[in-house]
This record gives structure tokens, C-alpha cells and sequence, in this order.
């Protein structure tokens, strides 16, 4: 079984949200949209859930037509970021309400809703009704709904996004563990923050724009970024990136910051390309480049500095918290072991060699956590 | 994959009310071009002659006229004490909710029936709005026998049985008004009727005006009041509208021209209340 | 303008108005219990200091006076095409407003907004100018005269003001509970019947009120449509006003037709609570 999509476009009132979408999910894996506001994430799961219609292309489960199918019939689990139950049932109906649609007996109902709640860590609250319950508790409901139906897809759009940093962290760790052993279903997680969807160990696809830029697993994408909008899409902050001339050698960045050719990039040709390099693996470091210090701002136990090296603006994050006032001058140097280089297009041409920071970059995450 | 469920909600009642609606009101613009009366009933063809005899029929634009004054100067009157009323009880705590039940009572109740009572009310020698008058003084007045105080005496009831409805409406909207711009104003030291110039009553415009046509709109319907209390008169010095059209139609049976009468007062009213609804927004949106 | 003073004020003012507001009511509940000689000797108000009170206005109006006048009868029928009416008007209303709250709907230019707008705008439409074609109407389909053919009209009346107040209650349910039934199963209109509709309750009771008050209020259509076979209270009060019924029993009949309606004002006034009514209105 598999869901097949084929350069599916979706436009409402003039705007476009879905520009030639096409893409094959299997049966039963755990995928991850990652994509920024307005990327058509949303837009592409309601498709998916039947609730939204498509202007051309195609969607077929298994061969057969997808879009005639009506939601009510395609036994799909959703879960919204906004948290959304029955306000007039208690919990236990709320999270009954798909088995008594489905028909199933009495005995099975309270035993599979008793099942779930368990799992979730709500059974405490079955009596109550959801407008009684704090949004983390009301979004445990929603997906216990979710879950306990015999669905083929479960749908889950920034489910975490409307709650609390501590929270957020304590549900996306149960989500993997719950989700990890959902294997029996295709499970669709949207987000925008792509340390989540590293973190959750799935497939992931990026979007922007209304179109899917890349699919993949999460440590491919985070090495192998297929063109500069994945690099930026998929670092937070975005992967800089900055025109620059091979010459000789030599990559000039501009008339002051010029460097040798590393190691990884020695059959690069001499050209024009554009260069990618992560925030982390620029770093304060005496007597480099000279830079001067546009904004800085303290993210958690990070800073992170928007510097320009002449005409060149750069994001840097540094361990640990620095105070820069506006207009400071500072020094900076590349790790250009690190240097992405990508074509006139934007297509990836060349990686770092050693996959070390992706696995130092899911180290960085635990520690934050 | 919706359409059948789209027409289910939206059909039968769509049909139902054009069924009930433009079918009668594409009768009465065919209606209005015939002769149709008591005498020889029927649709016959006479072209514009209706409409000539509505031009040159001067109780007609009289009663249009009259209409306009009243609805006017009833619902300025209804606004100006609603919003007096609303302000005086929007900050009250005791009784609030009582005052609100009984102040909005006369607007619950039948207006013709109220208008039994108000013409006991007015009865000249045995009703006490006269032993009021001559309470304070100023003698017995001809409440229903006089042109003038004939209009007051509707004007009176309409104030009476509405005002309650620019009430509630102007209270809900003070109730729903945020609290910052008045804590900025009292920061800034103005007094209560600058800061009702400045700060409430722009704040409020909005809500304002969609009472106002509200109101503007069930006003220019009025004939239930004015059929009770004064049938029209002394004379026709309070016939409106409705009420001609009706004398015409129903009880003289010119169905005919009364179908003309209604077509010309229903366009005019709408051209006129769509006219005072854009030029209102209009102010309101350029404060 | 100092605050001793402006209490002073208001206070009057809020008390002159009540007055007012009261007036009418009380003057008619003291006039339903004279008798001639409390009426015909000037204004009276104080039973047995001014008048001699009577229950003879109450047992006229109620059929077991000497004058053979009922209300009873009229209340009734009044009471049959009000509540027949407003349930169809609730019936069919609630079911465009759901429609329009939900779903897109497009024929030529024509788009939700001016649909909504026609339902609305029927209430710019002066009964008069109707009145013809139902006359003629309901006698072509034998209704003149009857309680069905008033529900009928009634039901133009009153479907607007049940569209208006649901559409706004409904458009303020958030759409994701409703994707959420279809998803759990629900055809859209079992979403609508289980789903929405138990969470729309205070939004069909402040619709519904509005339908009984309007209805029952209505003068023009039960007087022109009906004649002998069917009376509604507001015809049978008003013909008992024109012709020389005693004031007592007018009063008491004037107040039987009132006495729901101020039971409705106070169970609206409980649900008309705060932004509800501003938000429909802007």
C-alpha cells in the first residue's frame, strides 16, 4: 500500500499553496514535514486527510483515486496545533466518539479508550470535560482520539507548537517513543523547527513555497542539503550563505575575505558558486577576520550574533552568553572543514567530508534539553 | 465530494423564502401596471398610468414625508437616551441586572397592544398623561384631537417602545470596549466629558451606526402604532406610508395602484437607507 | 461637572426612565380591576383609595364575565402559528446558516456574502408592499384565513432573524471541530446534528426567542389575512379596542397578550451577554 502523489497544484482565491507536488509515502513509516510558515505543510496534510481539493495532478492510495474519497470514509487520525475536542463531551466520549461512529460494542469502547488513556497518562481526567483540563492535557486528549481509531494515517500539524518550551520537550519525547511503536500506520508530523524533526527520527520532507525541496532521512538532509533553500529551511538559524569566486585556489568572498581551499573542496573548479556555512561553525577567534557586531541576542545558553564583514552579513552562534554592544568590533574564523558549496542554481555541488556534526548537533540538543 | 451536502443546508430554506418573497414581489411589480381594482379585477395592461397618478398624488409624497420625520427624529431621539441610559448603567454594580430586564422590556412587547394602552394613556379627560399635565401646570393638551400633538403622541410610543434596543445594543458594545484607552485617558488627566468625546464615543461609532440603520430600517416599516392610535389622523396628520398604501390597497381594493405605491416606496427606501448606511460608515471610517 | 453632583443626576434620570418604562403596564394592570365608576370619574391609580377594585375586566376577558368576550380562543391560535413558525423558521434557518457558516457556495457573481445578504435583507421589505400578492396568494391556495397560511408567511419573517443570529453564532465555532467529526466518521450532516448543534444551544435559544417575539408581535399580516375562522390576539385586542369594550377588560386582555412576552424578556436578557449582540451588529 501506498499513497502516490502526482504534480498536485492547490491555489484558493489567487494563492498558491501547493506547486507541483509529487512524492510516494509506503504504508507504514513516520515522516516529518519540515518547512516554515506558509509552506504549504498544512495545506498538504488537510489534502492528505480529504480536506482539501486539488486543482490538477493526482493523489491515489493504492492505485485508486484518492480525491473523490470523502474525509468521513478515509479513516484518518488528525491532530491540530490549535488543541480541538467536543466541548459537550467529557473525555472518555471525546476519546470514544470515533468507536461509536465506527460501531464497536460497549465493552470493546471503555476498554480501548481505557487503553489509550493510559498510554497518555490521562485516565485521571475521563470524567471531566476538555474546557476543565490545561492545554497540554487537552492536546493529549486530541491525540489520544487520534490514536485509538483504527486509522491507516495519523496526521499531526505542529502539534506542539501552542505549548509551553517545557512541555513541548516532556510530549516530544513521549510522541517519539509513541510513534516509534506505531509502526502499523503512516504517521505524518508537521514542523517548523527542524531540531524537532531531528530529534523525532523519521523520514523527513521539506517544503517551501508550495513545493517539497527534499526528502530524505533527517541526518541525510542535514548533511547532504540538496540546494541552498534546504540549507536554509533546514538550520536554525538559517545556513549562511554568501556568493563568493574561486580563483587560483583561493575562495574570495570579497576583496578582504579570502581564504584557501579546504581539503573536501580541492577538485572545486575555478567559478563562480555560492557558499554555505552553518552559524555554528563560525567562531570568535583573535586575530581573524574582522567583523562588526550588528545585533546580538541571547538564545537559551547561546548567543547569537549577526556580524558583517564588510559588505557581507553572517550569523554566528557562540557557546555560552557574550555581551556585544551594537556596532562592537570582533574577530572571526571559519571552520572551513565545514563549507557547503552549491551551484549557480542553488543545487548542492560539495559537503563537508567527516559527518560529525550532525551527530554534534543532536549532542548540542540533549544538552539543551 | 460536499456538493450534495452544500445544497442539503442551503436549498430548502433558500427556496422557501424566494418562493415566499420574490414570487409575490414579481406579482406586485406586474400588479402595478394594471387596473386592477374592486370593479373589474384582473391583469389587464395599462402601461405607466399608476405611476402618473402616484406623481400627481400629493397624500402619497405627504405620507412619504411625514414617514421620513418620524423615523428620523424617532430613532435620533431613541439613540441620543439609549446611549445616555447605556452610559449611566455601564458602570452601575447594584440592580444592574434588573435594570437591564425592565428597561428592555418595552421592546419585547406587542406594539400594537401597547398602543391600546398608550390611547387610554392619552384619552383626553380620563387618561393621566392630562392629570399629569395638570400636575405640573401646564393644563390639559389635545393629545390625539391636534396635528402636532397628534406626531408627538407617536413619537412618544416609538421612543418608549425602542429606545430599548439602542439600550441593549449600545450597552453591549460599551460592555465589549477594552479597558486600556480609558486607564490612558484618566493617566492623561482628562475629565469624564473629554474622555467620553475622545475615547468612548469613537470607539463606539461602529456599533452606532449599525443601530442606527437597524433601526432606521424597522422604523421606515411604522403603521401598527400609528393604525391604533390615531388612525392616521386628525385628518392624515400621521399617516404614513404603510398605512396609505394600505387604505388604498386593502381597504379601497385599488390593487392596482397600491401595487405602483409599493414599488415606488419599497425602491426608495432601499436607495435611501442604502445611502444613509454608506454616508454613516463613511464618517465613521474617516474618524 | 463634580461626581456628588452627576450621581445626583443619574440617579434621577435612571428613575424618571424606569417611571416611564413602567408606566404604561402599571396603569393598565390598576385600570383591568375598575369598574364605570372608576373610569368615567377622571384618571384614578390606587385600588379601594381611588376606585373600588372588580375582577370583572379578568372574568370578561377570560369568557366567564357577564360580556361575552374571549381571549382564550385568540391566544391559542396566536400561540399555534407563533411557535408553529418559529420552529420552522429555526428549522430551515439553522440549516442555511450552517451552510453558509461552512461551505463555499459561488452561482455567477453571486457569492456566500450575497446570499447572506439576501436572507438578511428581507427585513428591509415593508409588510404592506407583500401584502397584496399573499392576500391573493393564500386565497388561490384556499389558506386565507387559516393558521397554516399565517405560519406560511410568518415564516418569511422570521427565517432572516434566525439566519442573521446563527450564522454569527456558528462562524464563531471553530471549523476544526467540525473537520474533526468528518475525520472521526461523521458525514457533514451528522457533524451538523451531533456535533454542532449541541454546542450551538445558546445561540438557537436567543434565535429562537427572537422568532417567538417577532411572531408573536406581528399585527399586519394577522390582519389582513385573517378575518373570522382564525383570530390572533393582537386582531381580537385591537377590534375589541375599536368597538365600545370597557377599558377594565381591554387593560386585562392588553395584559394576558403581554404577560409571555415580558416572561421571554427576562429569559433573553440572561443570554444577550457581553460582545454576543455587539458582534452581530458591526
Amino acid at each position: 500500500m501506498s499513497i502516490v502523489a502526482e504534480n498536485i497544484n492547490l491555489t484558493v482565491d489567487g494563492e498558491t499553496y501547493l506547486r507541483n507536488v509529487s512524492f510516494e509515502l509506503p504504508n507504514e513509516d513516520f515522516f516529518i514535514i519540515v518547512g516554515r510558515t506558509k509552506a504549504g505543510k498544512t495545506t498538504l496534510l488537510r489534502l492528505l486527510a480529504g480536506l482539501e481539493e486539488i486543482d490538477s495532478g493526482s493523489l491515489t492510495l493504492d492505485g485508486d483515486d484518492l480525491t473523490k474519497m470523502p474525509p468521513w470514509e478515509r479513516k484518518v487520525g488528525m491532530v491540530y496545533q490549535q488543541f480541538i475536542n467536543y466541548p459537550h463531551l467529557n473525555n472518555f466520549e471525546n476519546i470514544a466518539f470515533p468507536l461509536r461512529r465506527a460501531g464497536l460494542p460497549e465493552d470493546k469502547i471503555a476498554e480501548a479508550v481505557n487503553k489509550v488513556a493510559a498510554v497518555l497518562g490521562v485516565e485521571e481526567f475521563l470524567e471531566k470535560l476538555p474546557s476543565e483540563l490545561s492545554g497540554g492535557q487537552q492536546q493529549r486528549i486530541a491525540l489520544a482520539r487520534a490514536l485509538v481509531k483504527d486509522s491507516k494515517l495519523l496526521i499531526l500539524d505542529e502539534p506542539l507548537v501552542n505549548l509551553d518550551y517545557k512541555l513541548r520537550e516532556q510530549l516530544r519525547e513521549e510522541f517519539k517513543n509513541i510513534f516509534n511503536d506505531q509502526r502499523e500506520r503512516l504517521v505524518i508530523y508537521s514542523t517548523t523547527e527542524p531540531a524537532e524533526a531531528m530529534e523525532l527520527n523519521g523520514t523527513v520532507i521539506v517544503m517551501h513555497e508550495g513545493e517539497i525541496i527534499q526528502i530524505g532521512a533527517a541526518e541525510e538532509v542535514y548533511n547532504r542539503p540538496a540546494n541552498t533553500r534546504v540549507a536554509e529551511v533546514f538550520n536554525d538559524p538559517p545556513m549562511n550563505l554568501v556568493r563568493g569566486v574561486v580563483e587560483g585556489n583561493r575562495i574570495h568572498l570579497n576583496q578582504d575575505v579570502i581564504m584557501a581551499l579546504p581539503a573536501h573542496l580541492q577538485n572545486l573548479a575555478a567559478g563562480r558558486y555560492t557558499f554555505g556555512i552553518r552559524a555554528a561553525d563560525i567562531n570568535l577567534k583573535p586575530d581573524a577576520y574582522a567583523a562588526e557586531v550588528q545585533l546580538g541576542e541571547i538564545n537559551g545558553s547561546e548567543t547569537i550574533l549577526h556580524i558583517k564583514l564588510g559588505d557581507i552579513s553572517l550569523v554566528t552562534e557562540q557557546e555560552g552568553v557574550h555581551q556585544y554592544d551594537l556596532g562592537a568590533s570582533a574577530s572571526v574564523d571559519f571552520d572551513l572543514n565545514q563549507l557547503y558549496v552549491f551551484d549557480n542554481n542553488g543545487d548542492l555541488l560539495f559537503s563537508p567530508a567527516t559527518n560529525s556534526s550532525f551527530e554534534k548537533a543532536m549532542q548540542d540538543q540533549e544538552k539543551d534539553n | 465530494m460536499f456538493t450534495k451536502y452544500k445544497l442539503l443546508f442551503l436549498l430548502p430554506g433558500l427556496l422557501v423564502l424566494m418562493a415566499i418573497i420574490l414570487f409575490p414581489l414579481g406579482f406586485t411589480i406586474r400588479v402595478s401596471f394594471s387596473s386592477w381594482d374592486v370593479i373589474q379585477p384582473g391583469l389587464d395592461w395599462i402601461g405607466g398610468n399608476n405611476y402618473a397618478r402616484m406623481i400627481a398624488d400629493s397624500r402619497f409624497w405627504e405620507a412619504l414625508q411625514r414617514l421620513s420625520f418620524i423615523s428620523v427624529a424617532s430613532v435620533l431621539a431613541q439613540y441620543v437616551l439609549g446611549f445616555s441610559l447605556a452610559l449611566m448603567v455601564w458602570n452601575q454594580v447594584r440592580m444592574k441586572r434588573f435594570i437591564r430586564v425592565l428597561f428592555l422590556i418595552p421592546m419585547m412587547t406587542t406594539p400594537v397592544i401597547m398602543s391600546v394602552i398608550w390611547r387610554t394613556v392619552f384619552h383626553e379627560s380620563l387618561g393621566p398623561a392630562n392629570d399629569l399635565m395638570n400636575l405640573i401646570g401646564i393644563g390639559p393638551v389635545a393629545w390625539l384631537s391636534t396635528e402636532t400633538m397628534a406626531l408627538v403622541s407617536v413619537l412618544i410610543v416609538e421612543i418608549w417602545q425602542w429606545t430599548p434596543f439602542m439600550f441593549l445594543l449600545l450597552l453591549a458594545g460599551l460592555l465589549s470596549l477594552p479597558k486600556e484607552p480609558f486607564l490612558a485617558a484618566a493617566i492623561d488627566g482628562a475629565g469624564p466629558i473629554r474622555t467620553f468625546f475622545n475615547v468612548t464615543f469613537p470607539m463606539m461609532s461602529a456599533i452606532s451606526v449599525g443601530a442606527i440603520i437597524i433601526r432606521l430600517i424597522e422604523a421606515s416599516k411604522i403603521m401598527d402604532t400609528v393604525y391604533v392610535l390615531t388612525s392616521g389622523g386628525p385628518g392624515s396628520a400621521t399617516e404614513t406610508s404603510s398605512y396609505y398604501i394600505y387604505i388604498r390597497g386593502l381597504r379601497d381594493f385599488q390593487i392596482g395602484y397600491s401595487a405602483a405605491l409599493s414599488i415606488t416606496y419599497l425602491v426608495i427606501m432601499i436607495i435611501a437607507l442604502t445611502v444613509i448606511a454608506k454616508v454613516l460608515s463613511r464618517l465613521v471610517t474617516e474618524k | 461637572m463634580n461626581s456628588s453632583g452627576y450621581k445626583i443626576f443619574k440617579f434621577v434620570f435612571l428613575a424618571f426612565w424606569a417611571s416611564f418604562v413602567v408606566a404604561p403596564f402599571l396603569w393598565a394592570l390598576t385600570t383591568s380591576f375598575k369598574t364605570i365608576n372608576g373610569v368615567t370619574s377622571g384618571a384614578t391609580y390606587i385600588p379601594w383609595v381611588d376606585y373600588e377594585p372588580s375582577l370583572d375586566g379578568w372574568r370578561n376577558v377570560l369568557g366567564t364575565g357577564s360580556q361575552g368576550i374571549n381571549v382564550i380562543e385568540p391566544f391559542i391560535s396566536s400561540a399555534y402559528v407563533t411557535i408553529g413558525a418559529s420552529a420552522l423558521s429555526l428549522v430551515l434557518g439553522t440549516f442555511v446558516a450552517y451552510g453558509l457558516s461552512r461551505f463555499k457556495y459561488r452561482a455567477g457573481f453571486i457569492r456566500n456574502g450575497d446570499i447572506t445578504f439576501f436572507f438578511i435583507s428581507q427585513r428591509i421589505m415593508p409588510p404592506v408592499v407583500l401584502s397584496i400578492p399573499f392576500f391573493l396568494m393564500l386565497q388561490q391556495l384556499g389558506l386565507l384565513d387559516s393558521i397554516f397560511g399565517l405560519i406560511l408567511v410568518y415564516i418569511a419573517l422570521l427565517m432572516p432573524i434566525a439566519v442573521w443570529v446563527m450564522v454569527d453564532f456558528f462562524n464563531n465555532i471553530p471549523k476544526e471541530i467540525d473537520e474533526m467529526a468528518m475525520l472521526d466518521g461523521c458525514s457533514p450532516l451528522q457533524t451538523f446534528l451531533r456535533v454542532i448543534l449541541p454546542n450551538a444551544k445558546p445561540g438557537l435559544v436567543v434565535a429562537g426567542l427572537f422568532c417567538v417575539i417577532f411572531g408573536w408581535n406581528d399585527f399586519f399580516f394577522a390582519f389582513t389575512l385573517t378575518f373570522t375562522e382564525t383570530q390572533l390576539l393582537p386582531v381580537a385586542i385591537v377590534s375589541l379596542n375599536s368597538s365600545a369594550t370597557p377599558w377594565w377588560s381591554l387593560s386585562a386582555s392588553a395584559l394576558i397578550s403581554i404577560a409571555p412576552l415580558i416572561f421571554v424578556a427576562v429569559l433573553v436578557e440572561k443570554y444577550l451577554d457581553r460582545g454576543n449582540l455587539a458582534g452581530a451588529v458591526k
